[in-house]
């Protein structure tokens, strides 16, 4: 492999890792306030996806702009899916069986009422600039995956500041790290869930509108992403942005590097064995690497 | 105890009773809190101490009984109701949110929206209240050290411009210099006009320090008066100072 070979790898890697941090960020504040396994997340997904393509195609929105109309859209769409179903299972530390259900359930939903809206054939936004490329030096940037970076990353800042830098943000967190302590300071936590679930809904759609501008998609679009998302949830614990954007760009590198030995059709198998491996040597995630490293020093 | 012109208490706790679940803890528990006092609640562990302030701050709901703040039937309303009417709680184990600044733990305890005008004044007086805590500000809270954990807890529940102030446990695993230091403070927040219900292992401490207490067992109000009187009571003496 030429140095050259090697920067382009790179660079995808991390035009990658920008689309999997979004795709990721939703699932974890999800789980951090309401400790939900969001399983329907690539049904919001391809949602997503879904209306992307309508604004595209009725409104003649460019898609990186239909991409980022769909965050409210889909934001609303959970807000309402929290009120008529989330709100009513039970309250607990850990994940439980029923909300399990719930959003496994709520996913092949979604899946169906794609089947019954858009049909099975598969679908996907061109225009004129989708096969445009930037070079850079010797470095060949598609100009597309570079437009659904920066508008991912934009989003995943805009986030990180949302939850260090305002109210909301902060009663987000301490629901997180302590929901008696946020409801004896008077936080609303219903309020703050309700709120929380359209926030990561209104990603999983940015994620899967943003995912529609780079591949095909149908009805079934997502089911890759969300083991995906697992992996990097497991990587870069479920505590912190930056920590899901370390596990994006981890995951992206090993996918994109895997590409050298292995067949393309293995990358998802690639990020399966790395969710087994990270599981058993690593089950604290990077972090507790990090920790180590810290003790040993 | 009719018609008399004395002003109704701050808080008045009317035949209270709670349940985790079916297991009912408290009994029917009454006591007043007057403006202006140190009240204290003492009682050995597990007595229904920590659930009778987790009904009055909403966290748990109440199965039976009344809560007057200022006269008004506070009983049903959501936590964030009665933090709006200035009832503010320090919790026993302090409950600070390990992996966020002190300030931010401090300042979400103004997080109602009628408070947060005013927070970054209070957040300088829960400084000059607290030196140490302002050198630490930025410093995850979860690395504090004991005492700074329970001034910071102290400070945030101080964030609410408390009129009644709820103090669970605050000298808990604390050195001793620490909690000469932690009840002095007490006072001086007391003297500053803020009403304190007071709960503590530290009996002889807590009656020293309060002009009225109740004693709590199993769930039931079994002796009251002025503190003075419980400190020399033969049994509260025998049951609960002399052991500790
Ligand atoms: N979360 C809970 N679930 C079930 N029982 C509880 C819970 N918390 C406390 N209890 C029980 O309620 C009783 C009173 O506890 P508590 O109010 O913490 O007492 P104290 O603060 O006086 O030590 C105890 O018997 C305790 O076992
Ligand atoms: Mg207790």
């Amino acid at each position: 492999m030429t140095l050259v070979d090697f920067a382009n790898l790179l660079v995808a890697a991390v035009l990658l890792a920008g689309i999997y941090a979004v795709m990721s960020v939703g699932m974890t504040v999800i789980y951090g306030v309401m400790k939900i396994v969001n399983l329907a997340h690539a049904g919001f997904m391809m949602l997503g996806a879904y209306f992307a393509m309508e604004l595209f195609e009725r409104l003649h929105l460019d898609p990186i702009v239909a991409a980022l109309a769909v965050f409210p859209i889909m934001a609303i769409v959970g807000i309402a899916v929290y009120y008529l179903l989330v709100r009513w299972l039970p309250q607990s530390d850990k994940p439980t069986l029923p909300s399990l259900l719930l959003m496994f359930g709520l996913w092949l939903v979604l899946q169906n009422l794609g089947y019954v809206i858009w049909g099975n054939e598969d679908r996907s936004i061109f225009t004129p600039r989708t096969f445009d490329v930037i070079h850079a030096g010797p470095i060949i940037l598609p100009t597309i995956r570079v437009y659904v970076f920066a508008a991912g990353a934009g989003c995943v800042l805009l986030l990180e500041a949302l939850l260090n830098w305002t109210w909301f943000g902060r009663a987000l967190r301490a629901l997180v790290q302590n929901r008696y302590a946020g409801q004896i300071v008077g936080v609303d936590d219903q309020k703050i869930a309700s709120l929380t679930f359209g926030l990561g809904i209104g990603f999983a759609g940015l994620a899967g509108a943003l995912l529609a501008s780079l591949y095909s998609f149908n009805p079934d679009f997502g089911r890759p992403f969300l083991i995906r998302a697992f992996v990097i949830i497991v990587l870069g614990g479920l505590e912190s942005v930056s920590g899901v954007a370390i596990g994006a760009l981890v995951l992206a590198l090993v996918e994109s590097f895997a590409i050298i030995w292995l067949p393309a059709g293995y990358q998802l198998a690639v990020s399966f064995g790395l969710l087994v491996v990270v599981l058993i040597v690593l089950p604290g995630g990077i972090a507790s690497l990090i920790g180590r490293v810290r003790r040993l020093a | 105890m009719t018609s008399s012109p004395t002003p109704p208490p701050l808080l008045a706790v009317e035949a209270l009773e709670s349940a985790y679940g079916a297991v009912q803890v408290l009994w029917g528990v009454s006591f007043n809190v007057p403006h202006g006092q140190i009240v204290t609640i003492i009682g050995s562990n597990g007595a229904g101490k920590t659930t009778t302030l987790n009904t009055i701050i909403g966290v748990m709901k109440l199965r039976g009984g009344r809560i007057l703040f200022k006269g008004e039937d506070i009983g049903t309303l959501p936590p964030h109701e009665r933090v709006k009417r200035h009832i503010s709680l320090v919790p026993e184990g302090r409950h600070l949110w390990p992996r966020m600044s002190a300030e931010d733990n401090l300042l979400m305890g103004a997080y109602q929206p009628s408070l947060r005008r005013d927070a970054r004044r209070n957040l300088t007086r829960v400084y000059d209240l607290f030196p140490r805590l302002k050198e630490r500000r930025s410093q995850l809270a979860g690395t504090l050290s004991g005492g700074e954990q329970q001034m910071c807890a102290l400070g945030r529940g101080l964030m609410a411009e408390p009129e009644l102030l709820m103090l669970d446990e605050p000298s808990l695993g604390l050195a001793p210099k620490l909690v000469d230091e932690i009840f002095a403070h007490v006072e001086q927040i007391c003297k500053q006009g803020v009403t304190i219900l007071l709960v503590a292992q530290n009996v002889s401490y807590a009656l020293q320090m309060s002009e009225t207490a109740y004693l709590m067992e199993t769930g039931r109000i079994t002796l009251s008066g002025p503190s003075r009187s419980l400190a020399t009571n033969k049994y509260v003496v025998e049951a609960y100072i002399g052991k500790a």
